[in-house]
């Protein structure tokens, strides 16, 4: 005797089983499904032949899976695509940031040489140098880093707000504050702090391109 | 989305994003409903499958396009209903005026092959 609630936690597994994910598609998925079962059965249809009609028409788990992650991936792009705009964007802050203090010598930077001036000016050009190299996406990092790293920070909007939150405050207020506060500050904390700020940058930026330079690779 | 014997399945897929954009400018609506009313409104010549349409829609919403939310059905059961969004507005305007551009440069050619018949049979007579 046919079963329909059976039949359609079969039919859940199976395409969970072939990757499709819930609640969502699955969910609606499976919503739909129902729909055009009772629609049919009203029309006077039994109950297994609007089962085998509807889960036709709904389509093969593998194809669907296909079709999803296409949507996925354009999420994915889509996010990434922001990330490299806020990065430049940081970049720019801070590059402009640090230049107009070592330019103008402000706050604790009002007795430096022109020795260390220079070389904090150095310090941000590194720092661009080596954003650059990430932002272009010829960093040399793994394709699991890559990964996990796009996966990591593509979750959800929150977490873009996050890293933007640890930029500004890490590189920019911060730092701003040891400019006034403390008794010292030269070049040697900016030497720590900006090329390292510089390959973040780069990596965070990059990602997209980086990504897809890796799985050219990996088809070639 | 290609199920349809008669109609060209690329012109299937390059037609759903503006329908669906313009079934949503009327109103909020869901997956099952779209598809029943666009086969309506074709009197079955259009028939997406089922299952692609989801996808269709997953990308409208990553693009922003749409919105979705989850609602109750009548019977009570769950259901995701989908809404146009400012951009989607945009975007279905955008479709309307590339369509009908097509539409009249197709319905004038067709205009003047049938005149140029016409005069051809005139002039058999």
């Amino acid at each position: 005797m046919f079963n329909l609630e059976k039949s359609i936690a079969d039919w859940r597994r199976q395409m969970l089983a072939a990757g499709i994910k819930t609640p969502v598609p699955l969910e609606e998925l499976e919503s739909h499904l129902r729909e055009d079962v009772a629609q049919q059965m009203k029309s006077g249809i039994n109950a297994q032949r609007a089962f085998e009609e509807a889960i036709q028409q709904i389509g093969k788990a593998d194809m669907l899976k296909k079709e999803f992650e296409k949507a996925d991936g354009m999420k994915v792009a889509l996010t990434l695509k922001q990330y490299r705009t806020i990065m430049v964007a940081c970049l720019g802050v801070e590059s402009l940031f640090w230049a107009t203090c070592l330019l103008l010598k402000v706050g604790n930077l009002s007795e430096i040489t022109a020795a260390q001036q220079v070389s904090g000016l150095a310090a941000v050009a590194v720092m661009i140098l080596l954003a650059g190299v990430g932002l272009l996406g010829h960093g040399p990092f793994p394709v699991g880093l890559i990964r996990w790293a796009t996966d990591l920070i593509c979750i959800s909007r929150g977490r873009l707000l996050a890293l933007l939150w640890v930029c500004f405050f890490c590189y920019i207020t911060e730092p701003a504050g040891f400019l006034f506060i403390l008794p010292k500050f030269d070049r040697g904390p900016l030497w720590i702090m900006l090329p390292p700020a510089g390959i973040l940058f780069g990596f965070i930026g990059g990602l997209e391109k980086a990504g897809m330079k890796k799985t050219a690779a990996a088809a070639a | 989305m290609y199920r349809v014997s008669m109609i060209r399945k690329e012109l299937v897929a390059a037609s759903a994003e503006p329908l669906i954009l313009s079934l949503l400018s009327r109103s909020e609506s869901y997956g099952y409903a779209i598809i029943q009313e666009v086969k309506a409104r074709s009197n079955g010549k259009l028939q997406w499958t089922d299952g692609m349409l989801y996808p269709v829609l997953h990308r409208m919403e990553h693009r922003g396009l749409i919105k979705s939310r989850w609602g109750e059905s009548e019977t009570g059961r769950k259901r995701k209903y989908y809404s146009l969004k400012k951009d989607g507005k945009t975007a279905m305007v955008k479709h309307h005026e590339q369509w009908s551009l097509v539409h009249s440069v197709l319905a004038g050619l067709h205009g003047l092959e049938k005149a140029a018949s016409t005069q051809a049979q005139t002039v058999v007579s």
